[in-house]
């Protein structure tokens, strides 16, 4: 009750009123009642001084706290007071002597004026009693927490039991009552003494002048103690007025001497580290670090650890760690003096509970009301947490935790603030960088697979007296694996392929690389397609990816015979336009590097038409037939097969540039997705000259149309 | 990209793999990986049903040849089922029907499986 801080429900006027009204009734008391004799007397003397160290105290614990001042302040001051107490204990008798004569006699029978004089003196000692101890406690509690504190109110009974036994036990049958209490006070302050953690928060100067301070307090305490023992004149004086009280002034002198006399040699010892700590805080302060940062944008990774790493010296933080929201998940990067499994736990606590999401910049959160701490495989209680902003949105979080009873204050929050200002502009540029990385090498792979296309498909379309050929040829933009070719085997045969190489991007292209040599030299030896197509399966079984295959449609033209003999193996139809009408022609077979040569063999058909004057012969790859418009329809057969009738009387060119048009027309709020090759050949009879006007016609640069 | 996903149910010795979506080269992979799954729990009598697929390109078709051959090693084989005409012909382009059982219905499929037996 007493320290659980009641005195923040009473308003600051109401303890004026309070510590008023209780200095008037000492007095009145005293001046009306005044006896030497009378224990009863004593006794209600005792309870209203009691009453009134009670209320000031917790005045002044309150006063203090609302200042929030830093311990070397608070030290400062308990050292101007107790000098001035130590002067005042030493002239009191001879000022009081001068003043009323002989003042050892009055003690017993005061007057009125001396009754009053010594009331206001014994008061003023009780002030600064009470301003002590209420300064004792915020040094206890500096930086540690406030429920930590067990130790501190069993002190605090203790010290109040043997007040009160001095008054009652003193000097007769229950002297060994006090003695108790006595020594268990003593015990206890003692051992409130010891821990005294907020000195390593305070530079190497201020620790001098602090070693400095405190021996030159805890001997002024001891001093006092000495002067005002019971021999002495205030010891007198003080039992004199109130028994309980003198045994209270008694005890705070003895826990100011203890307690800083431990501070002196506390800070003796840590003068030593005081270099290294204050030259980490100067570092923090400048911007060396954060220039660190700037260096490391290049790698991610590096760049997350350096961070976590100045996070933990930054805000003295025993742990620190990095959240990137990925998508919907949470991903932790480096984990820095923390298991993974304790930052997971602790951010599913602040991130998913709603504790901390929608944080603007750096809050303090406990984790007393945290379910699964105990899970925790170390005590974190105290948590900094920091949004890492791009200029959007939140990127992430970054994360410091202190253990046991140190806990994050207010002042922590500004130096996390900036350095994580700092840190959220590192990861936004190293992330940008390392998107553009991959969007640059991306694009590069792209130029290359195209590069290796265009040098492979055939720069020109061959001319010839008897046939016109146009072709197009226009690739995605990530390079699908369309290839097709000419390949002039004597003067009078024209062999041609038209080819696709499942997959895409610039292991296709190797893919196509290869089919092109693999065709080039098969159509020198073999003059069947048939075969051709065997040869390449069997070569392309041994050397293909099991997942990778190629399907291709190779044929033969015979100016000599009339005649078109081709195979197919897992490509699309052939197309005949003849007599206004298209007939699609799918001879058995298998998609080259999909089966064995066996197998293989026994499917594959080889077909041979007789070529008829005009007839068109339509050669093609899926680009065309599954171009996709916006509702996601294919153009298909059937507009495919209506658009080539439409202009089978038109030039190769023409219907080439025709069926261009329109799968461009149907698909032109689409993505084209994949290679478009579309390969036409038109047969004139022999000395037939409107075939050769047509080619010289043809419009070649639609050729190199590139998305 | 559109979705893919592929959901298993054991029918006896027979494990039917049905697919969803668009199966392209972004989403190959989850089906490479319920090809290796079943493999390693030595199921090697498996149904892929097209009913719910879309879509399908070439880098989808070259799953099937990936595992096919370890499958049949293992006196097993891959049947399969329920393709719309579309998803049919592009299979049918490459010579599929004749490296692999189609037939109609799952049930046809998984059927098969306990004729040989």
């Amino acid at each position: 009750m007493y320290l659980s801080f009641t005195g923040s429900k009473i308003n600051a006027n109401l303890s004026l009123w309070i510590i008023t009204a209780l200095v008037l009734s000492v007095f009145t008391y005293r001046l009306l009642f005044f006896s030497n004799d009378s224990f009863l007397f004593s006794v209600i003397q005792d309870i209203l001084v009691i009453s009134f160290i009670l209320v000031l105290t917790l005045f002044f614990i309150k006063k203090i706290r609302l200042r929030n001042p830093n311990p070397s302040t608070l030290v400062l001051n308990s050292g101007i007071i107790v000098a001035f107490v130590f002067l005042v204990i030493i002239f009191a008798e001879k000022f009081l002597n001068i003043l009323f004569y002989n003042v050892n006699l009055k003690f017993n029978n005061p007057g009125v004026f001396e009754n009053l004089v010594y009331t206001i003196y014994a008061l003023m000692i009780l002030g600064i009693t009470c301003y002590w101890f209420a300064t004792f406690r915020e040094l206890h509690f500096y930086k540690e927490y406030r429920k930590k504190n067990r130790y501190f109110l069993t002190m605090v009974v203790f010290i109040t039991l043997s007040s009160i036994s001095n008054l009652l036990f003193r000097g007769k049958d229950y002297e060994y009552i006090y003695n108790t209490f006595f020594i268990i006070s003593v015990i206890l302050i003692a051992l409130n003494s010891v821990k005294i953690s907020w000195i390593a928060f305070i530079s190497k100067k201020e620790k001098i002048s602090l070693l400095v301070l405190s021996i030159i307090i805890s001997t002024l305490f001891i001093l006092n103690l000495i002067n005002s023992s019971e021999e002495q004149f205030s010891g007198k004086f003080l039992t004199n007025f109130s028994p309980s009280f003198y045994q209270f002034f008694m005890l705070i002198l003895l826990y100011g001497a203890i307690y800083f006399t431990v501070l002196f040699f506390t800070t003796l010892f840590h003068i030593p580290t005081a270099e290294a700590y204050d030259r980490k805080a100067k570092e923090v302060s400048s911007l060396q670090y954060f220039s660190k940062l700037i260096t490391q944008v290049l790698d991610f990774e590096e760049l997350a650890e350096t961070i976590t790493d100045i996070a933990t010296k930054v805000s003295s933080a025993d742990a620190a760690w990095i959240v990137i929201n990925d998508g919907d998940n949470k991903k932790i990067l480096a984990n820095k003096n923390i298991a993974y499994v304790d930052a997971d736990l602790i951010n599913k606590y602040l991130l998913e509970s709603g504790v901390c999401d929608k944080i603007t910049g750096t809050k303090i959160c406990n984790l007393d009301k945290f379910a699964e701490k105990s899970k925790l495989s170390e005590k974190f209680g105290s948590i900094a947490i920091s949004p890492l902003k791009s200029f959007t949105e939140i990127k992430g979080y970054l994360i410091a935790a202190r253990k046991n009873e140190l806990i994050f204050y207010e002042e922590d929050k500004t130096a996390i603030n900036t350095f994580s200002d700092y840190a959220s502009v590192a990861i936004e540029n190293s992330l940008l960088l390392e998107q553009s990385i991959e969007k640059e090498r991306l694009e590069k792979e792209f130029d290359v697979a195209r590069d290796i296309q265009r040098k492979i498909v055939p720069l020109k379309d061959p001319e010839f007296e008897n046939l016109s050929v146009s072709s197009v040829f226009i690739p995605a933009f990530e390079v699908g694996g369309d290839y097709y070719d000419f390949f002039e085997i004597s003067k009078t045969k024209l062999g041609f392929i038209i080819a696709d190489v499942a997959g895409k991007g610039i292991s296709a292209a190797f893919i196509m690389a290869e089919v092109k040599g693999i065709f080039s030299s098969l159509s020198r030896m073999l003059e069947s397609p048939k075969e051709i197509l065997i040869k390449a399966n069997e070569i392309l079984q041994e050397t293909l990816n099991k997942k990778n295959f190629v399907s291709a449609l190779y044929g033969i033209i015979d100016f000599d015979k009339e005649i078109i003999r081709f195979a197919r193996a897992g490509h699309c139809p052939a197309l005949l336009v003849r007599d206004n009408a298209v007939e699609a022609f799918k001879p058995s077979g298998i998609g080259l590097g999909l089966t064995n040569n066996s197998l293989f063999k026994i499917h594959l058909e080889e077909i041979k038409i007789d070529l008829k004057e005009s007839d068109t012969l339509v050669f093609y790859t899926d680009g065309i037939t599954e171009a996709q418009n916006k509702e996601l329809q294919d153009f298909g057969d059937k507009r495919f097969t209506e658009i080539l009738i439409k202009n089978a009387n038109e030039s190769v060119s023409q219907i080439a540039s025709e069926v261009i048009k329109d799968v461009t027309l149907f698909s032109r709020n689409h993505f084209q997705y994949d290679d478009i090759t579309l390969v036409i050949l038109k047969w004139h009879k022999k000395n037939n000259i409107d075939g050769v006007k047509e080619w010289q016609n043809s419009t070649p640069q639609l050729k190199t149309r590139v998305l | 990209m559109a979705e893919f996903n592929t959901s298993i149910k054991d029918q006896g010795a027979v494990s039917v793999i049905n697919l969803k979506g668009y199966l392209d080269a972004h989403t190959a992979p989850i089906l490479e990986n319920n090809f290796v799954d079943l493999i390693d729990k030595n199921r090697y009598q498996i149904v892929v049903d097209f009913k719910e697929l879309a879509y399908i390109s070439s880098a989808g078709l070259g799953v099937f040849m990936a595992y096919i051959e370890k499958i049949r090693e293992s006196n097993g084989d891959i049947k399969l089922s329920g393709m719309n005409d579309k998803v049919y012909n592009i299979f049918d382009l490459l010579g599929f029907p004749l490296l692999y059982e189609i037939f109609k219905s799952e049930t046809e499929a998984v059927k098969k499986f306990t004729e040989i037996k």
